[in-house]
C-alpha cells in the first residue's frame, strides 16, 4: 500500500466539497455528451458486442498478430523493439535518442509512457520531454501527474492554469481565459514542434494486417511532431493490436463518442511507412500485459481501448478525482489493471467502488469492469492482503451470521447487528455517524413480529 | 404457489415493517407464503469485501431453508442478485428466486393495486436491481426504456412520480464501502438526496433498504422533512 | 533469450482459446437518408464549414474573396493550378495561411475525410497551415466508417488521416476552443457537378 490510500486520498479530496461538485459536474457533462453521441447511432449495442468480439479474437491470437504486425512494419521501413517492462521500453527510447545525439524532445499523450514513467527516466538522464497535449502540457508544468487519460488536467480549474501559464509562460497574471490560454500554449508549443528532432507518440490502434498503426488526436500535436521530427517513435502496449484495417472501421466509431462524444477525433492518422528521409520506430511494451493475459478472469481487461468512459460515468471517481487512484491509469479499468502491476501498493483499488456496474455499461468493448473489481476484492484477500481488523470482523460475522441462534440471541440483545455491523465497526470513529445518523432500532425484529403473528 | 419469504438481515432487523408489507403484498395476491425462521442472511456483505469464501455457511443455512420452496421472494434487489450470482451448490435456487418487484411483475403479473399514497415520490434506482437484475433500463446503454418498480407504482393511486436529473446514479452505499470509503460514500449520498429534493420529493422509494438505510442517514442529519420508503411499503399503503 | 522470444512465449503460453472474428456489416435501420446533408449538418456540428460548389471555379473565387494576395496560400490541387508551389522542407511551411488540398472522400456520421500523404505535398501541410480546406466530390460521402474503410480496402498509401474538422481542445474546463495546435478552421468544398449555381450552406 501507498502511503496514502484511496480512502484517505478521497477523504481530503473532499474536504473541498464545492471543489467536488464542480469536478463531478464537469465530468457528468461529459459522460452526457457521451450519451448524446451514442444515442445517434441506432446500432451502438452491435457495435460494442462486434468490438468484444474482435478484441476476443485478438486475445486469442495475439501472439501471431504480433508476429504479422513487426514482419509488415519491418516490410514497411519500420524498426521494430521489444520491451519486456518498463525499464527496458524506456532504455530503447533513450538508446535510440542517444543515437541520434537527441536531447529534446517532444512527446504526444501516451499513457503506456506515464505507465512506465518515462518522463522521470528520460529527466535523469539529461533529456527534455516536452508533452505536446495541452491538458498534458498543463500537468507537466504543474509537476503532477495526469489525473485523467483523455483529459489530463480535468482536475484544474481555468485560474488555476492561468496561474500556471503565468509562471511558466509568461501570461498576464489573472488571465483565465480558455481561449486565452489555449492560444499561448500553441504559440509556445509550435516552436518546440519547429525545433525538436524526435518526437515520441503513443499508439490508439496497430493493424496486424498491415504493419500501420492509428494515432488519434483532436489538437493534432502526434501529427505536428511526428511530421517534423527526423525520428518518430511510436511505444505501444502488445494489447493495442487489431487483425485488419477493416477493424479500425469498427473501433474509430466507438472511440471518441466513448470518450467525449464527438463522433471522431479531429485526426485519426495512419503511420505505416517512415516519409523520406526519417526514421519511425515501434516499441512494442508487454510490462506485465501477457500475466494478465493468462489469468482468465482479468485478462478481459486487454480489450481496453483507453477512451476513459468508465472514468466519466464513475461515480466513486467523480468524487475523488484521478490522483486519489495513485496509479497512471486511475478510474474503474486502472482499478483492474493495476493490481496486476503491484497487487500490494494498489490492493485498495478494487475497494474503491459501490460495484454499481455503471462502467461495464459504458464500456465499448463491454469489459466486465465491476465483475473483475469483485473478483479481484476475493484474490486480494486470498493473497494476504486485507488488513488485520477486517479480517477479524469479516469472521465473526460470519460466524453470527451461519448460526441463527447465535444471530437471534445477539439481535434480541440489543440489534447486535447495529453494533458490529460493518457499517458501524471501527468503534470510537464510527464513519457511518461522521455524515449519517444511525438507523433507529425498532422494538422487535420482523422474525419476532412474524412468530407472534403468523405461527 | 408456496412462497419462501427472504427477509435479509438488516430489514429483519431493522426494518421490519419492510418484511411485514412484503408479506402482505405476497398474501394479496394468493400466495402462501412461509418465512423459515432460522434464517439469517446471503452472505453480500463478507463477499462484497472479498471474503467470499467464508460464506459457504451461509450459503448452507440458505439451501437449508429455501430449498422446499416453489419461489423464493425478497424485498431486496442487492441480496437476490448476490443469491443468483454467488451461491455455491445451490443451482435450483439461483433460478427461482426473484426480488420483490419482479415477482410481482413477471410472475404474479400484477395489472392493479389495492392502494394509495397521494404524495410526491422519487424512485432511488437502486444499482444492484437496476443493472444486476435489469429491473429497469439503464441509461448508459442504447436500448427502449421501461421500469418495473414505475409500472407497480403508477398503479398507486394519489401518486406522483417526480423525475430526476440523473435517472441511475448509484447513492454511495455499496456495502462496506459505505464505511470504508466514508467521505465519498457520504457525498454520493448526498448529491442524490439533492437531486430528489430539487425536484420536490415528500419520499424517496426504492427496492433496496440498504440504499434507503444510508439516505435516511444523510437526510435526518439534514434535519430534512423527507422521509424513506420501501416500495413494498408503498404498494402496501392505505395512504 | 531476447525480450522479443520471451514476450512472443509468454503471450503464446497465456492467451486462451481461438474466438472467432464476428461479420461487420453493421444494421443500416435507422440512417439518415441523405449522406451529403448528414455530412454538412455534423461538419458544422464539430466546427467546420461547408460549401457546396458546381466545380473548381467557383473555389477559387470563394478563397481569392476570404485570402488576400499577401497570405500564403499552399494548394496541391491540380484543378487550382495557380496557386501550386513545391516543398523542401516541412518547417518551411509554418507560415502557411491556407492549405487547399484534395481528399478522397467524406464521412457522413462523423464530417471527416479521408487524406493520404500523395495528396498532402507534405504530411505536415494539414496539420501546420493556419487553415485548412478540403475539396471531395458530393457523390464521395459514405455513411459510416464501415464504407469508408470499404472503400480504402487494401490501398497503399505511407501515411493517410481522417481529418474532422478543425484543431481543438477541451482540455481546459471542458470549454471548447478551435485552432489547438493545427489548423483554426477547417473548410470542405463539396463539388457538386450537376449544380449549375453555387449554393452554399
Amino acid at each position: 500500500m501507498s502511503k496514502q490510500d484511496h480512502a484517505a486520498l478521497a477523504d481530503a479530496f473532499n474536504k473541498d466539497e464545492s471543489r467536488v461538485d464542480w469536478h463531478d459536474q464537469t465530468l457528468w457533462f461529459v459522460r452526457e455528451k457521451r450519451d448524446k453521441a451514442v444515442n445517434k447511432v441506432p446500432e451502438w449495442e452491435w457495435l460494442r458486442e462486434t468490438a468484444s468480439q474482435i478484441k476476443n479474437n485478438v486475445l486469442s491470437n495475439l501472439s501471431e498478430y504480433l508476429t504479422q504486425f513487426e514482419a509488415q512494419a519491418v516490410q514497411n521501413g519500420v524498426v521494430v523493439h521489444w520491451a519486456a517492462d518498463a525499464n527496458e521500453h524506456n532504455e530503447i527510447v533513450y538508446g535510440l535518442l542517444k543515437k541520434h545525439g537527441v536531447d529534446r524532445m517532444v512527446k504526444s499523450k501516451s499513457m503506456l509512457t506515464e505507465e512506465c514513467h518515462l518522463n522521470e527516466f528520460l529527466a535523469e538522464k539529461g533529456v527534455d520531454v516536452v508533452d505536446t497535449d495541452l491538458g498534458e502540457r498543463v500537468v507537466q508544468l504543474a509537476g503532477e501527474p495526469p489525473s485523467h487519460i483523455v483529459l489530463p488536467c480535468i482536475h484544474k480549474k481555468k485560474e488555476e492554469i492561468g496561474e500556471i501559464f503565468h509562471e511558466h509562460l509568461g501570461t498576464p497574471a489573472g488571465n483565465a481565459d480558455p481561449q486565452f490560454l489555449t492560444h499561448a500554449a500553441r504559440l509556445h508549443l509550435r516552436e518546440k514542434f519547429l525545433t525538436r528532432k524526435a518526437a515520441l507518440t503513443g499508439v490508439n490502434f496497430a493493424v496486424a494486417e498491415t504493419g500501420e498503426f492509428v494515432v488519434c488526436t483532436n489538437e493534432g500535436n502526434a501529427d505536428m511532431g511526428a511530421h517534423l521530427a527526423d525520428i518518430h517513435i511510436a511505444c505501444m502496449g502488445i494489447e493495442k493490436l487489431i487483425p485488419e484495417r477493416k477493424h479500425l472501421g469498427v473501433f474509430l466509431r466507438l472511440l471518441t463518442r466513448s470518450a467525449t462524444g464527438q463522433p471522431v477525433t479531429t485526426y485519426s492518422s495512419h503511420f505505416k511507412k517512415p516519409r523520406p528521409g526519417q526514421e519511425m520506430h515501434i516499441v512494442l511494451v508487454d510490462n506485465g500485459r501477457s500475466t494478465q493475459l493468462g489469468k482468465k478472469d482479468f485478462r478481459n481487461s486487454l480489450k481496453c481501448i483507453r477512451c476513459a468512459a468508465c472514468f466519466n460515468t464513475c461515480p466513486v471517481y467523480r468524487r475523488s478525482g484521478g490522483h486519489s487512484y495513485h496509479t497512471a491509469v486511475a478510474g474503474p479499468i486502472g482499478s483492474i489493471l493495476s493490481p496486476n502491476l503491484d497487487m500490494k501498493k494498489y490492493a485498495d483499488l478494487p475497494f474503491a467502488s459501490t460495484l454499481c456496474g455503471s462502467c461495464s455499461n459504458v464500456c465499448p468493448v463491454k469489459i466486465d469492469i465491476h465483475d473483475q473489481l469483485y473478483k479481484w476484492r476475493q484474490v486480494i484477500v486470498q493473497e494476504g492482503y486485507a488488513p488485520v481488523a477486517k479480517k477479524l470482523m469479516m469472521k465473526t460475522m460470519t460466524w453470527v451470521l451461519s448460526h441463527p441462534s447465535v444471530y437471534h440471541t445477539a439481535g434480541k440483545a440489543g440489534r447486535w447487528f447495529m453494533l458490529n455491523t460493518p457499517f458501524t465497526v471501527n468503534n470510537g470513529l464510527n464513519p457511518w455517524w461522521k455524515g449519517r445518523e444511525m438507523p433507529e432500532a425498532p422494538r422487535e425484529s420482523f422474525g419476532q413480529w412474524y412468530k407472534r403473528n403468523r405461527k | 404457489m408456496r412462497v419462501g419469504l427472504f427477509i435479509p438481515c438488516y430489514v429483519d432487523q431493522m426494518y421490519p415493517q419492510v418484511g411485514i408489507a412484503t408479506l402482505h403484498l405476497l398474501e394479496k395476491y394468493g400466495c402462501e407464503v412461509e418465512y423459515p425462521a432460522d434464517q439469517t442472511c446471503c452472505g453480500q456483505p463478507m463477499a462484497n469485501s472479498g471474503f467470499e469464501h467464508l460464506t459457504q455457511g451461509c450459503n448452507d443455512l440458505f439451501i437449508k431453508n429455501f430449498s422446499e420452496f416453489e419461489y423464493i421472494v425478497c424485498p431486496s434487489g442487492s441480496c437476490t442478485l448476490h443469491i443468483k450470482d454467488h451461491l455455491h451448490g445451490g443451482d435450483g435456487i439461483r433460478k427461482k428466486i426473484y426480488e420483490l418487484v419482479e415477482f410481482l411483475t413477471d410472475v404474479l403479473k400484477v395489472e392493479s393495486l389495492d392502494a394509495s399514497f397521494p404524495h410526491k415520490v422519487g424512485l432511488h434506482q437502486s444499482c444492484h436491481g437496476q443493472r444486476g437484475l435489469k429491473m429497469s433500463q439503464m441509461t448508459e446503454l442504447v436500448a427502449p426504456p421501461f421500469s418495473k418498480p414505475e409500472k407497480l407504482l403508477k398503479m398507486v393511486k394519489g401518486i406522483e412520480l417526480i423525475e430526476l436529473t440523473r435517472k441511475d446514479e448509484c447513492c454511495g452505499f455499496g456495502g462496506t464501502f459505505c464505511v470504508a470509503e466514508e467521505a465519498v460514500s457520504v457525498k454520493m449520498g448526498k448529491d442524490r438526496v439533492a437531486d430528489h429534493i430539487h425536484h420536490g420529493a415528500e419520499y424517496i422509494t426504492g427496492a433496496d433498504m440498504s440504499c434507503l438505510m444510508h439516505l435516511e442517514g444523510i437526510l435526518r442529519r439534514q434535519k430534512s422533512p423527507i422521509r424513506v420508503k420501501h416500495i413494498a411499503e408503498i404498494l402496501d399503503s392505505k395512504g | 533469450m531476447s525480450s522479443k522470444d520471451k514476450i512472443l512465449t509468454a503471450v503464446k503460453a497465456s492467451q486462451p482459446e481461438q474466438r472467432e472474428l464476428p461479420p461487420l456489416e453493421p444494421p443500416t435501420e435507422g440512417r439518415p437518408a441523405d449522406p451529403a446533408k448528414q455530412f454538412v449538418e455534423v461538419l458544422e456540428a464539430i466546427g467546420g464549414r461547408a460549401y457546396i460548389v458546381s466545380g473548381w471555379e467557383r473555389i477559387g473565387m470563394i478563397l481569392k474573396e476570404a485570402y488576400t494576395a499577401d497570405k500564403r496560400v499552399v494548394s496541391g490541387c491540380a484543378g487550382l493550378g495557380f496557386m501550386m508551389e513545391s516543398i523542401d522542407d516541412p518547417h518551411s511551411l509554418e507560415n502557411v495561411e491556407l492549405a487547399v488540398l484534395e481528399g478522397h472522400f467524406g464521412v457522413a456520421e462523423n464530417g471527416a475525410c479521408w487524406i493520404t500523404e500523395d495528396r498532402m505535398m507534405e504530411r505536415a501541410l494539414p496539420f501546420i497551415a493556419q487553415n485548412l480546406a478540403l475539396v471531395i466530390h458530393k457523390k464521395d460521402i459514405v455513411p459510416t466508417m464501415y464504407e469508408a474503410y470499404q472503400r480504402i480496402a487494401d490501398a497503399e498509401y505511407g501515411f493517410g488521416t481522417f481529418i474532422a474538422g478543425p484543431s481543438k481542445t477541451a482540455d481546459i474546463e471542458q470549454s471548447l476552443v478551435l485552432g489547438a495546435h493545427g489548423p483554426r478552421s477547417m473548410t470542405v468544398f463539396l463539388i457538386d457537378e450537376g449544380m449549375s449555381d453555387a449554393g452554399f450552406y
